[in-house]
């Protein structure tokens, strides 16, 4: 009775790979025909024409590393910023809750591209640290605005009433908060956060702009020595859509324990 | 009137209440004493449940005092969370927590609030529990067990803290017919045990056999009070003879 009330209603978030549920069976099939058709089409051309696509598979893998290390870098530091961030524009504290919906309004305001360059360069400035952690920070600072408004969605979703009871029992507003609201606000943000993952994972791109060999920066080192541009966008473009369907598949594994168990 | 002699746990003084221009709360005073049982009736938005809530000051007041077991709630002197822990509340619809198994909703304010070790308060969440005649929900997710189970435990949660006083918003309202005699049961052992209480209901039947005093609202003010044989048999405003003859 009491669960009629818990909304499920905010997994909308973000633009991510679409997630496949059992309910959905049309993309279901979809997505098993993209992801076998990528691995499929990769093989094939690895096969068919190993100069230069195997080649081209051969040189990427270290920029895949780097991918990962920037997308999990950024959604982990992402997910700090944005609690703080969440929990600010829910505040009540003036200071707090403006200083938070600034930020969130500064950062949607911003092209990604621009915040990059700019962020990079600005950190460049007064500190030196290594490229690749700044690239880190550049997207972490962006996505965590993004992540913020997901959290706080998250926390509204949690029927008034909790907060009520542990105000009731005594608690104080923090408490209630770290007892009783997030751990439940956590699994309702659990697939919009899985759906950050993956727009950040595809915009973690952005970075081989700069100094960073990422996935893409790869690629465009082999093409420019090998002129293959074709050839090399080509492989590109497959490995970031099994990276990404792979993804979405699991989150969407993940998803459905989460409501299996509720 | 042996109660006139008792500490007063509850003093409300001209309580008034707005929600935007509409008038909830038009200069209510409220008194309850220790081992005092108030039942609080009326129709539909009369106030009666914001007042109930203002008492440990889920909400706010916009004038009027609220003093609660000697602590005034709007002097800035007064840690809020002090005067709560000694307030027991049971709401209309359970508020357990749904991620913790029925047992940890017990434990969980007697460890964080009352800094109670995990022994002595799971002993506390047991008793509490074989009172209520749950003892076998112990480790079950309050998602598992019917509203009158989930009501029972929400009781039995509040009363981990040892309150002073409790108060019902409207417990039954929300359960099935055959569940509503189950809580009330509870309700009733916990007044004869000499609790103080105060009750929002429309369980006419547990006013009459209960309160020690019947509190009758209506458009956010109280028009009439009185023991439960007066109120039932002789009620002398119009409002209250009209409410009881819709209501019996």
């Amino acid at each position: 009775m009491t669960f009629k009330d818990t909304a499920k209603n905010i997994v909308d978030v973000g633009d991510g790979a679409a997630i496949p549920t059992k309910s959905d069976r049309g993309l279901f099939t979809a997505w098993r025909i993209a992801f076998v058709g990528a691995i499929a089409a990769l093989a094939f051309l690895a096969w068919h024409k190993p100069d230069p696509y195997f080649n081209i598979i051969k040189f990427v893998p270290d920029g895949i590393v780097v991918t990962f290390k920037v997308t999990v870098g950024a959604i982990l530091l992402a997910l700090v910023i944005g609690l703080v961030t969440g929990l600010g524009r829910i505040s009540s504290n003036r200071l707090f809750n403006g200083a938070a919906s600034l930020y969130v309004e500064v950062i949607r305001g911003i092209p990604l591209l621009v915040q990059i360059f700019y962020i990079y360069y600005a950190l460049g400035r007064f500190v030196k640290i290594p490229d690749l952690l700044s690239a880190i920070i550049a997207m972490a600072v962006c996505y965590g605005a993004y992540m913020g408004e997901v959290i706080r969605a998250g926390i509204q979703s949690i029927p008034k009433g909790q907060m009520e009871a542990a105000l009731s029992l005594g608690m104080t507003r923090g408490q209630a908060m770290l007892h009783v609201i997030l751990p439940q606000a956590f699994k309702v943000v659990l697939p919009p956060v899985g759906n950050e993952f993956i727009a950040l994972l595809k915009d973690s791109s952005l970075v081989s702009i700069l100094a960073v060999a990422d996935l893409l920066r790869r690629g465009r080192e082999f093409a420019s020595e090998s002129f293959t541009y074709f050839e090399t966008y080509t492989v590109i473009a497959l490995i970031y859509l099994i990276i990404t369907l792979f993804f979405s598949k699991l989150i969407g594994i993940m998803e459905e324990r989460i409501n299996a168990d509720s | 009137m042996l109660t006139a002699e008792r500490r007063v746990m509850v003093q409300a003084s001209d309580i008034v209440k707005f929600y935007g221009r509409f008038k909830a709360l038009d200069r209510v005073s409220l008194t309850i004493r220790e081992g005092e049982k108030i039942v609080i009736i009326g129709p539909s938005g009369s106030g009666k449940s914001t007042l109930l809530r203002s008492i440990n000051r889920l909400e706010e007041i916009d004038a009027g005092s609220m003093v609660v077991n000697g602590m005034d709630l709007y002097s800035p002197k007064t840690d809020l969370t002090r005067v709560r822990e000694e307030v027991g509340m049971v709401f209309q619809s359970f508020n357990l927590f749904p991620h913790k198994t029925v047992l940890e909703n017990l434990t969980l304010a007697q460890i964080v609030v009352r800094k109670r070790s995990k022994e002595e308060s799971l002993e506390k969440a047991r008793s509490l529990l074989a009172k209520v005649g749950l003892s076998d929900k112990a480790s079950a997710y309050p998602g598992k067990l019917s509203g009158g189970q989930q009501q029972r435990v929400a009781i039995a949660r509040s009363l981990a803290m040892d309150p002073k006083i409790m108060l019902f918003d409207e417990p039954t309202s929300a359960l099935d017919p055959e569940m509503i005699g189950e809580v009330l049961d509870v309700m009733k052992a916990l007044a004869e045990e000499g609790m103080t209480m105060a009750v929002v209901t429309h369980e006419m039947g547990f006013a009459r056999e209960v309160a020690d005093k019947v509190v009758f609202m209506d458009n956010g003010a109280v028009v009439e009070e009185g023991t439960p044989e007066h109120f039932f048999t002789n009620p002398g405003h119009p409002r209250a003879k009209q409410f009881l003859s819709q209501i019996l």
